[in-house]
């Protein structure tokens, strides 16, 4: 009976141990919209200069962040956001594009429409040089890319539910839908598939397409 | 012949300071009852000026408010009364693609018994991002202080309360709670007696147990989606009740509508007003007139001669009515701030209790009035002369 | 020189004012048209001067057709050369004298200076310069007369016309008029007077006296 006891406690403690540091397991979502934003506020407020680098675990990075207070006094959601943030975000320093603006006066390049009008359907194509063309919806975008396929640096689209600027090559396009671009029909761009897919099903779509199966016809059929 | 003709066209853009005297003097002939016509028509312009400045400036200050309420909102209720929600409740509405952050937001209000008020009461975490900018400042709210408006440092100071305050609970235990700061508010608006404080404060103070909250603020990045994202949300909360921000801005369109009744009256009135004016000139002209312009023809006057001086004679009147008037509507509108219009445009159900109307240079309200006027009013004068003037003057002046 | 080319003016409701009349008048003349009212007198001053067109027929005035031209060079033609003395005065009563005297040189545009001069011209040949800044309806019959010669001259017109310009006077100002037309003569001017006022038929400075009858001229 007491090696019961000693038994049942040395099982509550480990797990209690793992418990305590373990990377959480929370959704992919969760984390974008809610945790690593605080985790970014709290990072850019009070320790701006801690090296990430530096830890091999989640779990130690968690325990120094305790232990030495670097970030001030944190409550344990506040802690939990900003390791989260610090080991997913931070470490990768995975690349994040500039948003994409335009002025007053910037025109399509194929079309010709000032693109002020609809800043949600902005796309970008970026040469090595410098050289920047700008283009209001994706079907211009691509009837310029299929007539210039060399020599492009990046080809930035914009998110359709989160606006954030994203690369076309990663992207997946809806055709067919009930939403329509400032041309008309258009396909539209989410930065993953589930997003595609979801988006596809409310609002009518026909076929979601990754960036490489797009085709001159496809974009052509779309109409002017 | 050409000659003749472009000659035409450059006498008639030159002022002719004579004809102009004419004019005048005309105008002068007839003193009481222009002068009559240009106090009705200012009084017209200034009527319909005043009330489309201070519509235009609280659309447009209501706007920027909304602007800056949440795209959705989810209150929960229980028997259709407004309740509290769960703060996990956030991770359902994460789910939903097209969502962009969700807050929960902790706020209401509290009723201070001594001085009859009630003080508004936002609860704030320095690490979320909200819609209002007030709480996105940077501000050091310490855990057992608050933020005060200096409307309600004055009342506390009047109620002795100096350097703290004294929350009672419903539980009836109390709460102190250390004045930290005033905060500098917009004065353009009237506002609410504010205080902010930290959201676990704020918590405590309403009694929310738990991770109870006041409601969820929703934001959406395009905003195309939010009708979309809205419904997708009344279906995961069938007891909540929601509200989108572009909805509460149709509503307060409508209030401020110009279809509305208010402003159909006085148009109706003021284009009613206009129209007899305009009928009488345009009735056509009494035989003393009509012969007088047949004696001007007879002396050498031609008809681009006569009509020009009815072109000076209907400028000058309606002119000066428009500058008269859109003057008066300035001076009343933002020197004085509107008294008596103003009422008519507030009532209970507006954003805005009360509040200074800011000035704005409208100019499409300005380019609308003079339109609608001096055009009009400078063809009443023209078209009847103009038929005089082309008859015979032989005729005219049998 | 003044010509009327079988001129006929019919009014409507079919008043035949002139029935195919001609008519010659040279530089300088001073004619009398005599007729009893509704004979056409009238009618054919309003036709040198024109003031309407004619029915059928021309009117030339210095080889210049003025029934034919456009309204707007009648006018300016009227504005340069013609100075018309109304039966009825047709003065703007609540209006000076100045104001009245200089109303013809309102379109022209011309200098202040240019008004002063002729204003003080036309007030002293007729003798009305204490009157300059009276309002016209103050003033009595033959002064309001005056007042409608000097604005005829006003221009200084190679015509003057004058429409029964004693109507309404008493025998002293009808006499007063015939000295200031005998001095209007001298200037060289082309004066037609279509009255019945028996004063003017034996005048000697008079070249002719036409009668007019029925809308036509007795030969």
């Amino acid at each position: 009976m007491f090696t019961n006891k000693i038994f049942k406690l040395f099982f509550l403690s480990a797990l209690f141990c793992a418990s305590l540091f373990s990377y959480p397991q929370i959704s992919q979502d969760i984390k974008d919209k809610k945790i690593y934003p605080i985790g970014e506020k709290i990072y850019k407020s009070k320790c701006s200069n801690i090296d990430t680098a530096k830890f091999k675990t989640y779990d130690a990075l968690v325990s120094s962040l305790e232990s030495k207070k670097s970030c001030g006094d944190l409550n344990k959601n506040h802690l939990q956001a900003l390791s989260l943030y610090l080991w997913d975000v931070k470490r990768h320093n995975s690349k994040i594009y500039p948003k994409l603006t335009v002025t007053n006066k910037d025109k399509c390049q194929v079309c010709g429409m000032f693109l002020h009008h609809y800043p949600t359907w902005v796309s970008r194509i970026n040469y090595p040089n410098g050289e920047t063309y700008n283009f209001d919806g994706m079907k211009c975008m691509f009837k310029f890319y299929f007539n210039n396929k060399e020599g492009i640096k990046d080809i930035l689209v914009q998110d359709y539910y989160t606006l954030k600027t994203i690369n076309a090559r990663d992207a997946y396009f809806v055709v067919g839908s009930d939403v329509y671009g400032p041309m008309g029909h258009e396909l539209v761009p989410f930065k993953d598939k589930k997003s595609a897919t979801t988006f596809s099903l409310e609002h009518k779509g026909k076929k979601v397409y990754s960036f490489d199966e797009v085709t001159e016809h496809m974009v052509r059929s779309l109409g002017m | 012949m050409k000659l003749q003709n472009i000659w035409f066209v450059v006498l008639a853009c030159k002022v002719n300071l004579y004809i102009l005297e004419y004019s005048i003097k005309y105008i002068f002939r007839d003193k009481y009852k222009n002068i009559f016509i240009v106090i009705v028509m200012s009084l017209l312009v200034a009527l319909l000026a005043a009330t489309l400045f201070i519509s235009n400036s609280m659309k447009a200050k209501y706007n920027s408010i909304i602007d800056n309420y949440p795209d959705i909102v989810i209150t929960n209720q229980k028997a259709l009364r407004d309740s509290t929600i769960d703060e996990n409740e956030i991770d359902k509405v994460l789910t939903l693609k097209g969502v962009t952050s969700v807050v929960a937001r902790v706020w209401g209000h509290y009723y201070f018994l001594n001085a009859d008020k009630k003080f508004l009461i936002l609860g704030r975490d320095e690490f979320e991002t909200y819609f209002n900018p007030l709480l996105n400042q940077k501000m050091n709210i310490n855990k057992e202080s608050m933020l005060v408006s200096k409307d309600v440092k004055k009342i506390l100071n009047d109620n002795y309360y100096k350097k703290y305050f004294n929350f009672i609970k419903s539980d009836g235990m109390i709460e102190k709670v250390k004045i930290q700061n005033t905060l500098d508010l917009d004065t353009s608006v009237k506002n609410p007696l504010l205080i902010i404080m930290n959201k676990d404060l704020a918590k405590n103070i309403f009694q929310y147990k738990n991770s109870e909250v006041t409601d969820l603020a929703v934001s959406v990045a395009n905003k195309n989606e939010i009708a979309f994202i809205a419904t997708k949300i009344k279906i995961l909360f069938p007891n909540a009740r929601i509200t989108i921000k572009d909805d509460l801005r149709v509503h307060y369109e409508n209030i401020y509508n110009l279809r509305s009744g208010f402003f159909l009256t006085i148009f109706i009135i003021t284009f009613f007003t206009f129209f007899i004016i305009i009928y009488d000139k345009v009735s056509g002209l009494n035989s003393e007139q009509r012969q007088e312009i047949g004696i001007l023809k007879a002396l050498g006057w031609r008809v681009s001669d006569v009509l020009n001086a009815k072109l000076y004679e209907g400028s000058i009147i309606s002119l000066l009515s428009y500058i008269l008037g859109i003057s008066f509507a300035l001076i009343y509108v933002y020197v004085f701030n509107a008294p008596y219009l103003k009422d008519m445009f507030l009532n209970n159900y507006n954003l805005l209790p009360d509040f200074k109307i800011a000035f704005t240079m409208d100019y499409e309200t300005l380019a609308l009035l003079f339109f609608l006027s001096v055009p009009i009013y400078i063809a009443a004068t023209i078209i009847p002369s103009w038929r005089v003037a082309t008859l015979e003057a032989d005729e005219v002046m049998r | 020189m003044i010509k009327l080319l079988n001129v006929s003016k019919i009014y409507d409701k079919n008043v035949i004012a002139l029935d195919d009349v001609s008519l010659t008048f040279q530089e300088g003349e001073l004619v009398v048209l005599k007729g009893v009212s509704g004979s056409g007198k009238s009618t054919i001053l309003s036709l040198i001067g024109g003031l309407v067109k004619p029915t059928s027929g021309e009117v030339l005035v210095d080889n210049k057709k003025i029934s034919k031209i456009p309204d707007h060079f009648v006018s300016s033609f009227r504005q340069k050369n013609i100075g018309f003395i109304f039966q009825k005065y047709n003065l703007i009563s609540m209006l000076s004298v100045a104001e009245n005297i200089l109303l013809p040189l309102a379109p022209l545009n011309l200098s202040r200076l240019e008004h002063k001069e002729r204003l003080a011209k036309v007030l002293g040949l007729f003798s009305i310069e204490d009157k300059r800044d009276v309002v016209v309806k103050n003033l009595s019959g033959g002064q309001q007369q005056r007042v409608a010669i000097a604005r005829a001259n006003i221009n200084s017109p190679k015509i003057i016309l004058a429409d029964e310009p004693t109507a309404n006077l008493d025998e002293k100002l009808s006499i007063e008029f015939i000295e200031i037309l005998k001095e209007l003569k001298s200037q060289n001017r082309t004066i037609i007077v279509a009255t019945h006022d028996p004063l003017f038929f034996e005048l000697d400075f008079v070249d002719r006296v036409i009668e007019v009858k029925n809308a036509k001229i007795v030969l």
